[in-house]
């Protein structure tokens, strides 16, 4: 037992997102004494979410800036793109966007709620097309975890018999919500286009589970969501893990250097008091890093021992490296079908009722593809919130034009492709030895580059979803753009994995099929970055679920060590 | 967000562009026109003027990023000259009449948001202001041009006869009007984004949630259902 501030603890874990959340959810519940260090200060959604304000009420609309990247109201708390005096750098040729969030919960407080599960193929993407690495894991070991994951997040949707989308298990899904009519219309284009189209898994409640209500069908997710309809880990796994007296949260902690004692184990971290800019040093029997893939990386590399002088667990080299994000670019036209069309309610549970799996696995065994990993497309489109940007719906001027904004209102969709990138030597992160941040800790470096892979996906999508606009009787409307142009920067749909891999092998990876480092066997990888590849399926409920999963483990083995 | 394909696309488009964008693209869930390619300003053609006025940036205090979300305040003055905004005030009700659909822009105070957002310390804002503000004066400098007075003391049909020179989309490849088409372009999409995301122009355009539906989301009505019907019937 190490003890702060009178509080007694077997495990340090660093982070509160996703993983570290529900690591800590899974060790107290079982009776595991838990110090939590976040970055970020103290939040509260019941007390802090704008739920129903109106974006007259804010500045500029609500519109993003600099400050507020992704509008006014995101809930995301001193970050985004930037943080200040923490910067981040990039080497030459490399376009990398990094979403931080410092707050309790990290970025489960703001992330959109898609929560798609991998497939067995997932897991093996080497094994079938020769590309990466397989995982050490299979479909059938993590089944059972994906169930008892979404049971406990709360996942609404269906099974819908589709290979892309496997099947939950029984009762495991709480009902979907209807479609709305965009997405209806979406539908029938698919029927005609031979496309699939299901309604998306959404970690939103749409009944009632212990603490946390349904959703009342209103108020975006990504303000956070102050009646624990949309999942995060500030009204779910946190709370509950405090409840059991087993944890103790520290906030405003940033850590910069995990310990390692003379046996070649962790013996706990340094972080700093970000109030006070002291250091503070702590002890921990096991450590825990769920500090989001790169800061995690970050970490490791910035704690150097004779030992590990490359980075604590790095014997591998591999910490850093294998940098994956999901692929990302949108397409967006305009339907004149729909223009002026009956007005209703379609808030429904904010963003995508009905979204459209990756159906052409076939045409990748076959070469009838020239890329070799899927994507979904999300759908854009509704009546929603009016926002400032409408304006640019008109020409001319007077009632004529302020027509013309009614009429168009509700009759744009839009794609968003989501895709999986295929893991490649030139997408890394590294210490930049040149720059510190405000704390003195060196910062992280970006390396990025696509490959063909993912340029012809993305060539691919675009034209399904002109397709898919045409069917619908429209014509686009964004820019015609070569998928060079079109695709995102890497990093920019915040899907970042693979910085400290687990595999088969410590000689390719940093941890095994557990999370553990396989250097030092008390060091435990819980976030992002311990996945092999990066399935299009947004990666939260993964992240969710392996936490999940080892952390149980983890648990029966500190108490089979303590009885 | 890239510049590498700003020279592939007019203005038009990517004003267009942006407009839908603000309803479609989604990152993590949340709606964001975050990427805006930046479209510099072309160079005067010959035969056309343009103030080219320069102004010293704003650097006013800004919200920051962890601004108060259930009580919002907007840190920064404003900054139009009262005469500014009586041009303003004027121009957004030519854009945006009161009809019977609604009010005008005025009733509900969009001149007061075009000068929060011309005045915000932001840089998209920053850029807007130095186009919608040489913007004012080419109407003063084009009004004393044509009729020997400002834009406020011309007659009403004089003031038509400039107007309809700008107000449309064609006329930004009218070397003579570019860069005011490009203002007035910038300013409709302000004027109209105000009106129609102010209380009464939600109720205007018919948006209906923000409220809260206990139980199942009820999906379409049957008038919504039924137009939706004969969308799908018609199909091409």
């Amino acid at each position: 037992m190490a003890t702060y501030d009178g509080f007694e603890y077997d495990v340090v874990i660093v982070g509160s997102g996703a993983g570290g959340g529900m690591s800590a959810h899974i060790l107290t519940e079982a009776g595991i004494r838990v110090l939590m260090l976040e970055a970020g200060r103290d939040y509260d959604p019941v007390e802090e979410t704008p739920m129903f304000n109106e974006n007259h009420e804010a500045p500029l609309r609500g519109v993003s800036t600099s400050d507020k990247d992704f509008g006014y109201y995101d809930a995301t708390v001193d970050g985004g793109w930037t943080v200040p005096g923490e910067p981040y750098t990039t080497g030459e040729g490399t376009e990398f966007l990094w979403w931080r969030a410092r707050m309790l919960g990290g970025r489960t407080n703001h992330f959109g709620r898609y929560v798609p599960r991998f497939n067995d193929r997932d897991f093996k993407p080497f094994s079938h097309d020769g590309l990466g690495v397989d995982w050490p894991l299979d479909y059938e070991e993590v089944q059972p975890w994906y169930d008892k994951c979404e049971k406990l997040v709360g996942v609404s949707g269906n099974n819908p018999g589709i290979y892309d989308v496997p099947d939950s298990g029984e009762g495991v899904l709480q009902p979907h919500a209807q479609p709305r009519v965009y997405e209806l219309l979406v539908e029938a284009a698919c029927q005609k286009l031979g496309l699939p189209i299901v309604p998306m898994r959404r970690a939103v409640l749409t009944r009632a589970i212990d603490t946390r209500e349904a959703c009342f069908n209103a108020t975006h997710c990504g303000r956070g969501c102050s009646i624990g309809a949309a999942f995060q880990t500030t009204t779910s796994v946190i709370p509950w893990a405090k409840d059991t007296g087993n944890l103790k949260v520290v906030t405003d902690a940033m850590v910069k250097e995990v310990h390692l004692d003379d046996n070649g184990r962790a013996s706990g971290v340094t972080f700093v008091n970000r109030k006070t800019r002291e250091d503070v040093r702590v002890d921990a029997g096991i450590v825990i890093l769920a500090a989001s893939a790169c800061e995690t990386a970050r970490l490791m590399l910035n704690s150097k021992s004779e030992r590990f002088p490359n980075g604590i667990a790095n014997s591998s080299g591999q910490v850093g490296r294998n940098l994956m994000d999901s692929t990302g670019a949108d397409i967006s036209g305009h339907i004149p079908a729909l223009r002026g069309r009956p007005r209703y309610n379609e808030d429904g549970l904010a963003g995508n009722h009905l979204y459209i799996p990756w159906w052409d696995y076939e045409g990748q065994d076959n070469g009838s593809v020239n890329f070799k990993r899927g994507y979904h497309l999300e759908i854009g489109g509704g009546f929603g919130e009016p926002e400032i940007g409408l304006g640019s719906y008109a020409d001319g001027y007077g009632v004529a034009a302020k027509q013309m904004v009614r009429d168009y209102y509700g009759s744009n969709i839009g794609f968003a492709l989501r895709g999986e990138m295929v893991v490649n030597d030139n997408c890394y992160c590294e210490i930049d030895p040149d720059v510190k941040d405000k704390w003195g800790i060196p910062v992280l470096k970006f390396h990025w580059k696509w490959s063909d892979e993912e340029l012809n996906q993305v060539a691919h999508g675009l034209e399904w979803g002109e397709k898919l606009i045409n069917a619908m009787g429209g014509y686009v409307t964004s820019p015609k753009r070569t998928p060079e142009e079109a695709i995102l920067a890497g990093g920019q749909i915040i899907h970042e994995v693979g910085t400290t891999r687990m595999g088969d092998d410590p000689a390719t990876s940093v941890t095994n099929k557990w999370g553990q480092t396989w250097d030092v066997d008390n060091l435990y990888i819980m976030d992002g970055g311990i996945f092999a590849s990066n399935p299009h399926k947004n990666c939260t409920i993964t992240i969710l679920t392996l936490a999940m999963k080892n952390s149980t483990r983890l648990a029966s083995q500190i108490k089979g060590e303590a009885s | 967000m890239s510049a590498k394909y700003v020279s592939k696309i007019n203005r038009r488009d990517s004003l267009k562009w942006l407009g839908s964008m603000t309803s479609v693209v989604v990152i993590g869930g949340v709606v964001v026109a975050c990427d805006a390619p930046e479209t510099p300003m072309p160079d005067v053609k010959e035969g056309s003027h343009w103030p080219d006025l320069t102004f010293e940036p704003i650097t006013g205090p800004k919200y920051g990023q962890d601004p108060d979300l259930l009580n919002p305040t907007t840190p920064w003055p404003k900054t139009l000259t009262q005469e500014q905004l009586n041009l303003v005030a004027h121009l957004s009700d030519i854009i945006c009449p009161e009809d019977e659909g609604g009010p005008s822009a005025t009733a509900v105070g969009v001149p007061d948001v075009i000068d929060e957002w011309i005045s915000a310390p932001y840089a998209d804002q920053q850029n807007d202001r130095v186009l919608i503000l040489n913007g004012l004066q080419w109407l003063d400098d084009e009004a004393s041009r044509r009729f020997g007075n400002t834009f406020m003391n011309i007659s009403e049909a004089e003031q038509f006869q400039i107007i309809d020179d700008i107000a449309y989309e064609a006329q930004m490849e009218v070397a003579e009007f570019e860069h005011a088409a490009i203002f007035f372009d910038k300013l409709r999409t302000l004027v109209l984004g105000g009106y129609f995301t102010s209380p009464q122009g939600m109720r205007d355009i018919g948006y209906m949630g923000n409220v809260p539906i206990i139980g199942d989301y009820p999906g379409p009505t049957d008038e919504a259902k039924t137009h939706l019907e004969q969308v799908i019937a018609n199909l091409p």
